[in-house]
Parts: structure tokens; C-alpha cells; sequence
């Protein structure tokens, strides 16, 4: 809503030319143009007070703004001071928790709002071949890296080459699972112009949308992995200064930035000083620091605080696409071979109150388990798939033969009783809250019949496959972050895609030929109707048909935001929190 | 207490009965109230770690959605949880699993502690140098961190964090072992046994090992509470026992983030280990005190 | 090393004869401390080594942040990189001659040195845990010398808080005054820092325990003490009770107390652990606790060998305290 604004004050404004049909320019950084900017920084200023009113009933709009109370001009200076939980091995890797803090110090090659419409970041316009299998990119002049190298087709090139090189240290697992199978080759073609061709149409824009394609300097690519970890080098709007292991990462303004994306609150170089990105892996403590005014701005607001900081504080919350937090299920090995089974689980438990309950608001719940609300082709529908029924629970495992009943009130077959062990890792791919529902799932499945018992592993057993051996397990929360369902064919590519190997993915193993016929149909297509129409048949035969998933809720970035700080919002992308607009209230 | 031996208090031969009563009350009265006090504390908690359903108000694992977090009340004791779980009933059934870690852990380390204090206290001087050095190496390790390494490796689970931290606790008592045979082999009845013939495993039996041993009880009923603490820390980080036992160590680390929202979740766990281990101190404490008419309080 | 832990100490341990005696028993403790660091980093090696699990492909997980199943090819690349495939006997080879050099290896995560990874972080775990053992004794005397010995209310209380704070679970009372003094009240910064003001209530919950063993050592030994005859020739000389506690027994009544400062060390170290991530305080605690669920193995290895000979070293410098305080075991 906030860009629909922005749009037409800026549309009207005849000494630029802009036309945001998807295939825009932005003006350049040069000084010419920074002094025209200049007054119009002020009328921008006010676009807030003007929104404000828009938003406000709008609860957290689709966009993730931030919520607006009171107008202030952007001010200079002043240091965030924000409280963040995960702290990641090396701050360039996949992980999406390394990902919201390399979007502090690069950029992508394009970037999106949360109604799918894509804006010209590092790339200022693009076209795209009629078959689909052809991009070029225009790329934005008069970019630098902080360390000097200037931002070119031949870097976007050497990016791509390091991420793809299984020998190099830079080698991206995440960009490998998205393109690897379909990305033919990336060509220079003009010193700011990148020509990226692939085996099939996909919808590559979304992909580089993601936080796994921030452009790093191509020098940081050739250097150590050690360096390349502490200090890398990007074109963002903030520069990494030092790694305090275990404390915090201190990130610097970059004065020259002028790469913002097209979405963003203004162009040019950040409002504040600098970012201390603290790493306060504690919840209490988390929380008692903004309370106490020590933190400006922090994340994952615990869910026991939620009802206090929607009181006290603004709320940014964003609920990520892919993937969300749920149950996959085994179905190669154990009771869960067999569907009804799989489908009795799913109805014994009350999954919905569960997560409503305990994350009383900092999460909802995601019932689909193939993906997350968060994504464009989610099928509401889904929600309902397995709405709590102990009566329909109970009748699909007389028919599946779990007829007899131990004393304890188990199901016994064979002899042998219906016990479905979780494995899961705390603080890893579960919260403690996650925990917490997994414990009322445990009691409610207990009154149909099922013995669940709940196995945790630490980060490095989870890791290095502890009780994750064939026949350890039954069922296993994970989630995968991106921002559509072209998530789907990372997830369910059969083994035949990897030569054989089986996609660790798909933990449960369970490989549908017309699932999978679906996605990569759907993979495809360039009309983006037909494309969601696919994804959501691929959905309804993975939750319904199938029932290889049990959703619990979507990843959500929470961000309680502190009095003085204003115009912090979150990249729609996934989630990603942006400060280069943000700035302190007087 | 049989008829046949003669009590100290001479009554006449044949006149039992109430006169052993008023010597048994006698002795009831001369116990201070604070130890009083304290053993009903352990035989409560006795009582909940062997046959936790006579305490139970509620089903420890029943989840009641509608009740969540509800403050101490009548219906409730201590309160509930985020799953409507009791936790009164939880912090009772959980005192079983948690006095278990607790003796089992300390008496893994005394055991640990005998053998290696015993090789030391008794053998020659080079057993006793060698053993010497093991133990220092065993000291080097910061207690939690060999706890964590051997968690680490076999995973989180109630036997892991036994002998674990039973493990880690150990090379106090090996310590404290080695001196009191030490001492107690160059002391005056010893040597008047060995002048008298005894041979050394009758000496052993009868004279070093009971008076060694003696003033251990208090270290180990302070060790008690130590190891609880320790195996709490665990759970802590993260390694403690699978869910959804309510262990306290596990109820202390799914409390932590309500502190200020529902404060009954963190203290009243924490309230039971500090009372369980104060009460197990103060029974120690003066157990010592009748067996050996001082008390010494060596730590672990 | 052959201090214990009661009053044993004193018959036990030899008392040397002037100073090269001293020398000699220098030189003996030193041999020895290196002995135990070498038995240290050999016995946590072989731990280590009993890890269940693939370790290339922990290491390969933990870089992408995401559980995959790599292809043979990479699994190999990262195996060689780390030595994973060799023999153990050839690894701890390896190990040993780094460890001889100073050299403790590079971390499987931080792609850093080891030592720069301890060096950045210890200082402090080190500032942390001397201001609680400082604070211990202070607390610990204190308490002793005003109750010891008496019988009155104040000394039960104060018996009662040593034993319960003794075992006292520390993240339990952390949290507590965290959320108390620091959340509610504002007394104390949030976030721990660097300054004075951050330390205090990490320092005041790591020492909490410690002060409840010192203190009932000192108070049993006190309590004793206040019967021996030089305590009644004192007192009937004219002093005050005050003085005659703080002057002429404490001295006396410390040595055990000193004594367990070398274990205190160790126990402290340990309490780091938790203190540390409570209060969100760097330090190598927190580095041990990643390193330890992330099986980074030479960080791990590298973390004891560091707190050992420290621990060793304290206890060096304790043996040769208990020497200058005992003056009956300086000159004999």
C-alpha cells in the first residue's frame, strides 16, 4: 500500500522517468541527481503520515511496513542497537539467519513486494526471452563495492561461478538446490549487462529475490574463507566493521551506498551511523534489553512477552513463505508405511488450539503442510485438511489393523505397539515453544491410541544424522524458508534428480510420480495463473492425497520495535529487517 | 533394638515396654526442630519419588488447553503451564526422576571416589602417586564441562546425566577418600591392632574402613543437592532428559522465559531443589553429629 | 600436585627445609602440571573420538546451515581438509605436535586459529571468575566471622545460607536477579558489557555456591579454632571478641578455605559455563557450550587444555601461598 503511494507521488514528478510496470528505472546516485533529491526528501518524509492512516487498519500489511504513529523527519545519526537470537558459523553461508544479516552489507539483483511485484535493485531492468529460458539484466552503474571494486556483469558472473563450485569455499547449497538443475549458463554480454540462460523456463526472478544471492565483491570470492567469514564485502548499505564471536557483528553506514532497492523508503545512504547487531541468545534477556532501553529494536519477541510487547511496542511481523514449521513424516520404514495411518496422526491431534495456545499470537497456525501462508499459492483450504477428530482418528487405525489395545491404552499389532518417536533438535529446527507443542500432540494422540515419545538431539547429533537412521524415526519437524512454492521441487525432486542419491530434503522418503509431474510443470510455466494452479494441485496431493506432512506454524520474523526508532520494515522477500531507511526520532 | 542387648540406661531385665518408649521420646526430644522438620521434608519427598500418585492432585502429563497458564490457586497448588499441565503434580512426579539423577549421580561418584581414594589411602607409595595424578587430571576438567563432553557423545538422556555429572563430581570424594584413609591408617588404634596381630584385611574391615567412611555421610548428603544443581545446569543447555518428564532441571529450563508472566513456573521447581537440599544437609548434618560427636564438613 | 582437600593437608604434605627445598618442590609441581595437561589433552582426544556420527558431514550441515545429504565427492573434499579419514593414532600424532608447538589447531566453524578464538574470549571468563572468588571470600569471612561459633539465631541463619546457597542452582538465581535488579528495578544493565556495573550480578551468582562451601569450611574451622589456647590467652590479655576473630583466628581459619581456592577455580570455570549464557556475557563458557553440541573438536580440545593449565597454574600459585601463610611450613 505504502509503494502505491509512493508510486504515484512519484509517477507525477516529471524529471524522472520511471514507469513501475515491472520493467523500471531508478534514477542514478550521481551528485546531480542527490541535489534534486534533496527537497524531495522532505515531501517523502511526510509519506508516512500519509500512509499511517492507510495502514493502520490494515494490521501487519502484506508488505511487512513498519507501523507508523507519528510523522518525524529523518534525522542523521545515532547507532540501532539490535538484539537478535541466532548467532550464524560465518557470515556468508545459507542459512537463513545468517541471511537477515547479509542483507545488511549486500544487495540482490532484484527485489519484491509482498503482491509478487518485482523492483529493480542491483539490476535496473530486465528482459525476458518469449520461451522463458532467457534472462538479461541490465545492470546499475556508478556501483562500488565498499572495498573499492567496482560493481559490473563480470562480478554477477564471478558470484554465480563461486556459488556453483562444489570445491570452493563459497560454494552456496542454497542457490545449488534452487538453479543448479535448470540454470544453463551466465554470460557477460556487455560490461553492465548479464545474460543468464536456462535448460526450462522457471521463475528465476523470484529465486534471485531470495537472501541466499546477495552479490558479494569478487574479491572476498577469491580470498580466504576465513576472511571471507569475518569481513566480507557487499555493495549494501552497511559495511561489516568487527566480529565479536559471541557478542555482537558492528556494522558501519556506508556513506556512498546507492543501491537501494526500488521498494525501499528512500535512496541513498542510511540515516543512522551504524547497526550492532548483538546476539542475545537468552529470551528474557532479549526482551528485558529493549525493555530496559539497551536494545532499540529486537527480534523474536518470546511468545510468553507477546501479549506485553503489543502493548508497549510497534510489532513487525512478517510469516515467511516455503516451507513453515511441520511434522514430515516417515514413510519408508514403521507404522507410518502406511497412509491411513499417517492420516490418523494427523487427525488425533489438535494441532490448531496447540500452536494458538502456547505462541498466544507471536505465531499462527499453519495447518497446510506443504506451505506456508505466507507464499502466493498457498491453498487455504489445506488448513482444514486434518482439523482435530478423534472419532475419524480412531476409525482409520481400526481399518488400518491397530484394532487391540494394551493395558497402558496403546494400540498393539503384531504385537508390536504404535509407537511414533519425533526427533527434533531445540533451539535449532524447533523453538521451546515448538516443544511445547510438540508435548500437547504427545497427550492428545495418546487418547486415540498412539504411544508418541519425543527424542531430542543436539545441533551437531541432528547434524551428523544422529537417530536418524533407517527405522530410528517417525516423524521429524523441519522448515525451508524462500518466497513461493518453487520451493516445492527443492523439496520433493525424487532421487532420479541427484543421480540417485536421495533428497535429504524429502526426509520421509516418499517419492510421488504425479506430485512430482505436477511441480515440474508447474516449474515451467510462465503464466502465472496456470503456474499456481499446478502448485496448488502439487499441494493437495502431498497433504491430502498423500498425507506425508502435519503442519504446525510458518517461520515468522517478529520485530518489536522501541519508541525513539522509526521506519524499520521487513523486506517481503523473507523476512529480511531493513535499516538503511530507519532513523531516531528526536 | 532387641530385648537381649542390654540398653545403657539400666532398667532391670524384663521390664521393657515403657520404659523403652520414654527413653525412645527421651531421644525424640533431645533431636532439635529444625532436623525434625527436615525429615518430615524427606519423608514427603520419599513418599512422592517412590508413589507419586498418593501426592498427585492431577495427572502430571494431561494437557488442559483451556487452563493454560493459570496463576496458583485452590483447583491449582503451584499453578499451570503453557499446556494446562499441573504443576504441583508435575513438580511431585517429577521428584523421583530428579532424586534419582541426584543419589545416583553422587553415588556414582563416591564410588568412583572409594576406588580410586581407597587405591591411594592403602596402597604403597607409587599406587598412591600414580592414583595422585589421575585424580589431578580429573580435577583439571571443570565439572560441567566433562559433563557436557560425555553428554555430548552419548547423548542427553537420564543415565548420560548420572554418570555424568557422577563423573564429573568425583574427584572431590576421591580427595577426600585418599585423606581420611591417610589419616585414619597412622592413627593409634590402628597401629595398637597391628601391635596386637591383626592381620591387615581384618584391620581393614574392622577398624580403617568404618572410621574412614564415617564422616563421609554429610558430604554425601551435601553432594545430594549438588549433583541436582548440576544435573539442572544441564537441562539447562539443553541436555537434560527428554520430555515430557518433568524432571526439575527440565521444569527450570521450560520456566525460564516466564519469569515476569507466570513467575510459579520458575520458582516453585527451584523452591523444591533448594528445599529438598537443605533438608537432606540438616538430617546429614546431625547423622554426623550423633556418629561421631563433631561435625566436619569437607567439601565435595 | 599434591594438595587435598582437609585438614589433613598439613600433616600430610612434607615441609621442606629452607629454599632450595622449595626450589626442588617447584620443579616437582611443575613436572607434574605438565604431565596432567598432556593426560588432559590426550584423554579428551580419545573422548572425543568416541563420537557417534558422520563428521564430514556435520561439518558440511553446519556450514549451510540446513540438513542435506552430501554427494561422495564433497564429503571427501571437506574429509581430507580435516584429516577425518586418517587413523587415530595418526590424528592424535598430529595433534600432540601441535599442541607441543603452541599450536592448537584451527576450528572446524571459525575457520580461526584456536588460540586467537581463546585469546579473544578468555580474558573475560578470567576477570569474571576472579571477581567471584573475590567475592566469595568476602562473603564467605564475613559470614564466618560474625557467626562462627556462637549459638545464636544469626549463626543458624547464616548456617542455613551456606548450605542452600551451596546448591542453589545457578541459572535459577541468574534469571532471578536478572529479571529483579536489572529488568524491574534498573539497577544493573541488561546486558553485561564490558564496564563494572555489568559484572557485579554475573560475579555476585557465580560466586553464590562458592561462598556457601568456603564459608562452612572456615566455619567449621573456626568454630574449632575458638577453643584453642592461644584464643583464650588472647582474650584473657584484654581484646575485644571482634578483634581476637578477625586478628588471631582467621588467619588460621582460612587455610582451608585457601587451599579450596585452587578447587574453587575449577568449580568457577565451570559455573562460567552457565553465568555466561545467562547474562549473555562472552566469554569461553559460551565458546565451550557451541563448541561442545557443534563438535567442533579442536575448539573443544583447545578449551580444556587452556582451562586446565590454568587451573594448574592457580593451583601452583595456591600451593606457594599456603606455604607463606603456614609459617610451620616455611621454616622448620
Amino acid at each position: 500500500m505504502l509503494n502505491l503511494l509512493l508510486t504515484r507521488l512519484r509517477s507525477s514528478r516529471p524529471d524522472h522517468r520511471q514507469r513501475w510496470d515491472g520493467v523500471g528505472e531508478v534514477p542514478d546516485g550521481s551528485q546531480a541527481h542527490r541535489r534534486r533529491w534533496l527537497p524531495r526528501r522532505l515531501a517523502l518524509a511526510a509519506l508516512p503520515l500519509l500512509a499511517a492512516a492507510a495502514v493502520a487498519g490494515c494490521g501487519s500489511s502484506a508488505d511487512g511496513g513498519g507501523v507508523e504513529t507519528t510523522a518525524s523527519k529523518p534525522s542523521r545519526g545515532g547507532t540501532i542497537q539490535y538484539g537478535h537470537l541466532q548467532e550464524p558459523p560465518c557470515l556468508i553461508n545459507t542459512w537463513v539467519q545468517t541471511g537477515y544479516l547479509s542483507r545488511q552489507f549486500l544487495d540482490g539483483l532484484v527485489s519484491v513486494d509482498g503482491k509478487g511485484k518485482f523492483y529493480p535493485w542491483l539490476a535496473t531492468s530486465w528482459k525476458v526471452s518469449k520461451d522463458g529460458k532467457t534472462y538479461t539484466f541490465e545492470l546499475k552503474p556508478n556501483v562500488k563495492f565498499t572495498d573499492g571494486t567496482p560493481f559490473d556483469a563480470k562480478a554477477v558472473k564471478a558470484n554465480f561461478d563461486a556459488w556453483l563450485d562444489a570445491k570452493r569455499w563459497t560454494y552456496n547449497m542454497y542457490v545449488g538446490y534452487h538453479v543448479a538443475n535448470v540454470l544453463d549458463e551466465v554470460k557477460v554480454t556487455g560490461p553492465l549487462e548479464v545474460e543468464i540462460k536456462l535448460k526450462e523456463p522457471h521463475d528465476l526472478l523470484s529465486v534471485l529475490s531470495q537472501y541466499a544471492f546477495g552479490i558479494i565483491s569478487p574479491k572476498t570470492l577469491a580470498g580466504s574463507q576465513a576472511n571471507g567469514c569475518e569481513k566480507p564485502v557487499g555493495t549494501g548499505g552497511f559495511i561489516v566493521e568487527k566480529w565479536n564471536r559471541g557478542k555482537d557483528v558492528v556494522l558501519k553506514r556506508n556513506p556512498d551506498y546507492n543501491s537501494a532497492p526500488g521498494n525501499a523508503k528512500h535512496q541513498g545512504p542510511a540515516y543512522v551511523d551504524g547497526v550492532v547487531w548483538k546476539f542475545l541468545k537468552d529470551d528474557t534477556l532479549r526482551y528485558g534489553s529493549l525493555r530496559t532501553g539497551e536494545s532499540d529494536v529486537i527480534y523474536e519477541v518470546p511468545g510468553a512477552s507477546w501479549a506485553d510487547a503489543k502493548k508497549r511496542y510497534a510489532i513487525l511481523q512478517h510469516v515467511t513463505g516455503g516451507v513453515p514449521v511441520r511434522l514430515a513424516l516417515e514413510t519408508q520404514n514403521g507404522p507410518f508405511k502406511d497412509v491411513r495411518v499417517r492420516k490418523a496422526f494427523g487427525y488425533a491431534s489438535d494441532r490448531r488450539k496447540a500452536v494458538e495456545t502456547v505462541f498466544r499470537g507471536a505465531a499462527p497456525y499453519n495447518g497446510n503442510g506443504a506451505l506456508s501462508a505466507g507464499s502466493p499459492e498457498h491453498v487455504e483450504a489445506l488448513e482444514h485438511a486434518y482439523d482435530h477428530d478423534p472419532a475419524k482418528a480412531a476409525e482409520l487405525l481400526d481399518e488400518a489393523g491397530w484394532t487391540q489395545k494394551n493395558q497402558d491404552g496403546i494400540r498393539v499389532k503384531d504385537g508390536k505397539p504404535l509407537t511414533i518417536r519425533i526427533v527434533y533438535s531445540p533451539g535449532n529446527n524447533v523453538t521451546n515453544d515448538d516443544v511445547q507443542v510438540l508435548q500437547i500432540i504427545q497427550d492428545q494422540a495418546k487418547q486415540v491410541g498412539f504411544d508418541v515419545q519425543l527424542k531430542p538431539v543436539t545441533q551437531a547429533g541432528l547434524w551428523a544424522g544422529e537417530h536418524h537412521g533407517p527405522g530410528e524415526w517417525d516423524a521429524e519437524p523441519w522448515y525451508w524458508v524462500a518466497r513461493t512454492a518453487e520451493i516445492l521441487h527443492v523439496i520433493w525432486a525424487p532421487a532420479s534428480e541427484f543421480g540417485g542419491t536421495p533428497n535429504g530434503n524429502n526426509p520421509g522418503g516418499y517419492e510421488d510420480p504425479k506430485t512430482w509431474a505436477l511441480i515440474e510443470e508447474a516449474d515451467r510455466t510462465v503464466d502465472v495463473k496456470k503456474r499456481t494452479a499446478l502448485y496448488q494441485q502439487a499441494q493437495r496431493r502431498i497433504v491430502e492425497t498423500d498425507a506425508l506432512v502435519l503442519g504446525l506454524r510458518p517461520l515468522t520474523v517478529n520485530l518489536a520495535v522501541g519508541p525513539k526508532l522509526r521506519d524499520v520494515w521487513l523486506s517481503p522477500a523473507i523476512g529480511e529487517p531493513v535499516f538503511t531507511d530507519a532513523y531516531f526520532a528526536k | 533394638m532387641s530385648t537381649a542387648s542390654p540398653s545403657f540406661d539400666e532398667a532391670p531385665a524384663g521390664t521393657g515396654g515403657p520404659r523403652r518408649g520414654a527413653v525412645a521420646w527421651a531421644h525424640l526430644r533431645s533431636v532439635p526442630v529444625g532436623v525434625l522438620l527436615s525429615s518430615v521434608v524427606l519423608l514427603l519427598f520419599l513418599v512422592a519419588a517412590l508413589v507419586p500418585s498418593l501426592l498427585e492432585t492431577h495427572d502430571p502429563f494431561a494437557t488442559d488447553l483451556a487452563a493454560s497458564l493459570q496463576s496458583p490457586s485452590g483447583s491449582h497448588l503451584f499453578g499451570t503451564d503453557q499446556s494446562g499441565r499441573d504443576v504441583f503434580s508435575r513438580v511431585v512426579h517429577g521428584t523421583g526422576q530428579s532424586l534419582l539423577i541426584g543419589l545416583g549421580s553422587t553415588g556414582v561418584a563416591l564410588v568412583i571416589g572409594l576406588v580410586l581414594g581407597i587405591a591411594a589411602g592403602l596402597g604403597g607409595r607409587w599406587t598412591d602417586a600414580g592414583v595422585s595424578r589421575f585424580i589431578d587430571v580429573l580435577f583439571a576438567f571443570p565439572t560441567l564441562f566433562l559433563a557436557l563432553l560425555l553428554v555430548a557423545i552419548f547423548g542427553p538422556g537420564i543415565t548420560t546425566t548420572i554418570v555424568a555429572v557422577g563423573v564429573g563430581t568425583s574427584p572431590g570424594y576421591a580427595r577426600m577418600v585418599r585423606g581420611q584413609f591417610l589419616a585414619v591408617r597412622d592413627a593409634g588404634y590402628v597401629e595398637a591392632a597391628r601391635a596386637v596381630g591383626h592381620p591387615p584385611s581384618r584391620i581393614v574391615r574392622q577398624h580403617i574402613f568404618p572410621n574412614a567412611i564415617r564422616p563421609l555421610v554429610a558430604i554425601f548428603t551435601l553432594g545430594v543437592g549438588q549433583s541436582i544443581a548440576f544435573a539442572s545446569g544441564l537441562a539447562y543447555l539443553g541436555l537434560g532428559v527428554a520430555p515430557p518428564a518433568p524432571e526439575w532441571g527440565a521444569l527450570l529450563d521450560a520456566g525460564r522465559q516466564y519469569v515476569t508472566e507466570a513467575w510459579w513456573l520458575e520458582l516453585m521447581p527451584g523452591a523444591a531443589i533448594v528445599l529438598f537440599a537443605l533438608a537432606v544437609t540438616v538430617v546429614g548434618r546431625h547423622v554426623q553429629e550423633r556418629l561421631e560427636g563433631n561435625v566436619k564438613v569437607r567439601i565435595p | 600436585m599434591s594438595t587435598t582437600v582437609d585438614t589433613f593437608t598439613v600433616a600430610e604434605t612434607a615441609a621442606p627445609r629452607g629454599r632450595r627445598r622449595l626450589a626442588g618442590r617447584v620443579g616437582r609441581r611443575l613436572v607434574g602440571a605438565i604431565g596432567v595437561l598432556f593426560a588432559a589433552a590426550t584423554v579428551t582426544f580419545f573422548l572425543q573420538a568416541l563420537m557417534p556420527g558422520d563428521r564430514a558431514r556435520l561439518i558440511i550441515n553446519q556450514s549451510n546451515g540446513s540438513l542435506t545429504n552430501p554427494t561422495e565427492a564433497e564429503r571427501a573434499a571437506v574429509a581430507e581438509r580435516y584429516h577425518l579419514d586418517d587413523s587415530l593414532l595418526s590424528q592424535y600424532a598430529h595433534y600432540i605436535g601441535g599442541l607441543v608447538r603452541g599450536d592448537l589447531g584451527v576450528s572446524y566453524f571459525q575457520h580461526e586459529k584456536v588460540t586467537s578464538i581463546i585469546g579473544a574470549q578468555i580474558g573475560s571468563t578470567i576477570v569474571l571468575t576472579l571477581v567471584a572468588l573475590v567475592l566469595a571470600w568476602i562473603i564467605a569471612l564475613t559470614v564466618t566471622v560474625l557467626a562462627a561459633g556462637r549459638d545464636n539465631v544469626w549463626s543458624k541463619l547464616a548456617s542455613g545460607f551456606q548450605i542452600v546457597s551451596a546448591s542453589i542452582p545457578q541459572y535459577w538465581v541468574g534469571t532471578i536477579f536478572l529479571v529483579v535488579f536489572s529488568i524491574q528495578l534498573g539497577i544493573f544493565p541488561v546486558e553485561s558489557g564490558s564496564g563494572i556495573d555489568g559484572l557485579i550480578l554475573p560475579a555476585i551468582t557465580l560466586a553464590l555456591p562458592v561462598a556457601g562451601f568456603l564459608g562452612q569450611v572456615s566455619q567449621d574451622e573456626f568454630s574449632r579454632l575458638l577453643h584453642q589456647p592461644f584464643v583464650t590467652s588472647s582474650r584473657t590479655r584484654g581484646s575485644s571478641d571482634l578483634s581476637v576473630r578477625v586478628r588471631h583466628v582467621l588467619r588460621h581459619a582460612a587455610l582451608p578455605g585457601v587451599t579450596l581456592s585452587g578447587w574453587a577455580l575449577g568449580f568457577l570455570f565451570s559455573g562460567a559455563v552457565i553465568v555466561e549464557t545467562v547474562f549473555a556475557r562472552p566469554g569461553i563458557g559460551s565458546v565451550l557450550v557451541t563448541a561442545a553440541t557443534a563438535r567442533d573438536i579442536p575448539l573443544v580440545t583447545g578449551v580444556v587444555i587452556v582451562s586446565a593449565a590454568v587451573y594448574v597454574v592457580a593451583n601452583l600459585l595456591v600451593d606457594l601461598a599456603y606455604t607463606v601463610i603456614d609459617p610451620r611450613l616455611k621454616d622448620q
